[in-house]
């Protein structure tokens, strides 16, 4: 089985990581997903593409941390966290989150601090390669 | 020696993803930032944090040791 914290160049499925998410424990009643994708469209600019830079040892420590972070905090089952890297076109996925819980409400918070917390936590830089030129994103709220 | 690592934006207005510093007996962070950042003014204009041997480092006055590795980092923007 794939680790549940991972930054990779290749496309991730969610059917797959849901599926090693609850293959953890039977009592998970509620699984909160959320996925990043890559616009084609920001700040008045078309988007083609978008490439990733990373201290890759570092942001996979720092996702780890999140991860068990999160479980001990929310209470969850499991978590998941898949980064991508590298070049992803407009239109595809980036990142991947899912929380399992017992119950819903610790499952969708999670989601939404996990998500939250890479972009404030984790080095992981993005350039938006665009007709007019590239641009590295400064953060987004 | 201290190894020192740009990434993303800081890499680019660096003209370098790694750059070798001599290592001085008491060194501290602060020290490394201040002579990089007259050695790469454009890149240290956006760098906002630091990290030594792949830990966030918030404190400047960290004492440095021989063969660290250390990031500057400007916002990260992932996800």
């Amino acid at each position: 089985m794939k680790e549940a914290v991972r930054i990779q160049q290749q496309d991730f499925s969610q059917d797959e990581e849901v599926a090693a998410l609850r293959a953890g424990s039977k009592r998970m009643g509620g699984i909160a997903t959320f996925t990043g994708c890559a616009r084609d469209f920001s700040e008045g600019r078309e988007v083609t593409k978008i490439s990733f830079d990373a201290y890759e040892s570092m942001a996979v420590k720092e996702m780890n941390k999140l991860r068990e972070e999160a479980i001990a905090r929310f209470e969850l089952l499991d978590a998941r966290i898949v980064h991508r890297i590298g070049l992803v076109g407009a239109g595809e996925q980036i990142v991947f989150v899912a929380a399992g819980a017992e119950h819903r409400a610790p499952a969708l918070q999670a989601c939404q601090w996990l998500i939250d917390e890479l972009k404030q936590r984790v080095p992981i830089w993005k350039k938006e390669i665009t007709p007019q030129g590239d641009a590295w994103v400064t953060a987004h709220p | 020696m201290i190894k020192v690592l740009f990434f993303g934006p800081v890499a680019e207005r660096a003209g370098a993803g790694e750059v070798e510093t001599e290592f001085n007996a008491g060194m501290r962070l602060q020290d490394l930032r201040t002579k990089l950042q007259a050695e790469f003014p454009a890149a240290f204009e956006i760098v906002c944090f630091a990290a030594v041997n792949g830990v966030h480092a918030l404190d400047m006055s960290l004492p440095l040791t021989d063969h660290s590795e250390v990031v500057f980092m400007s916002k990260f923007s992932g996800g």
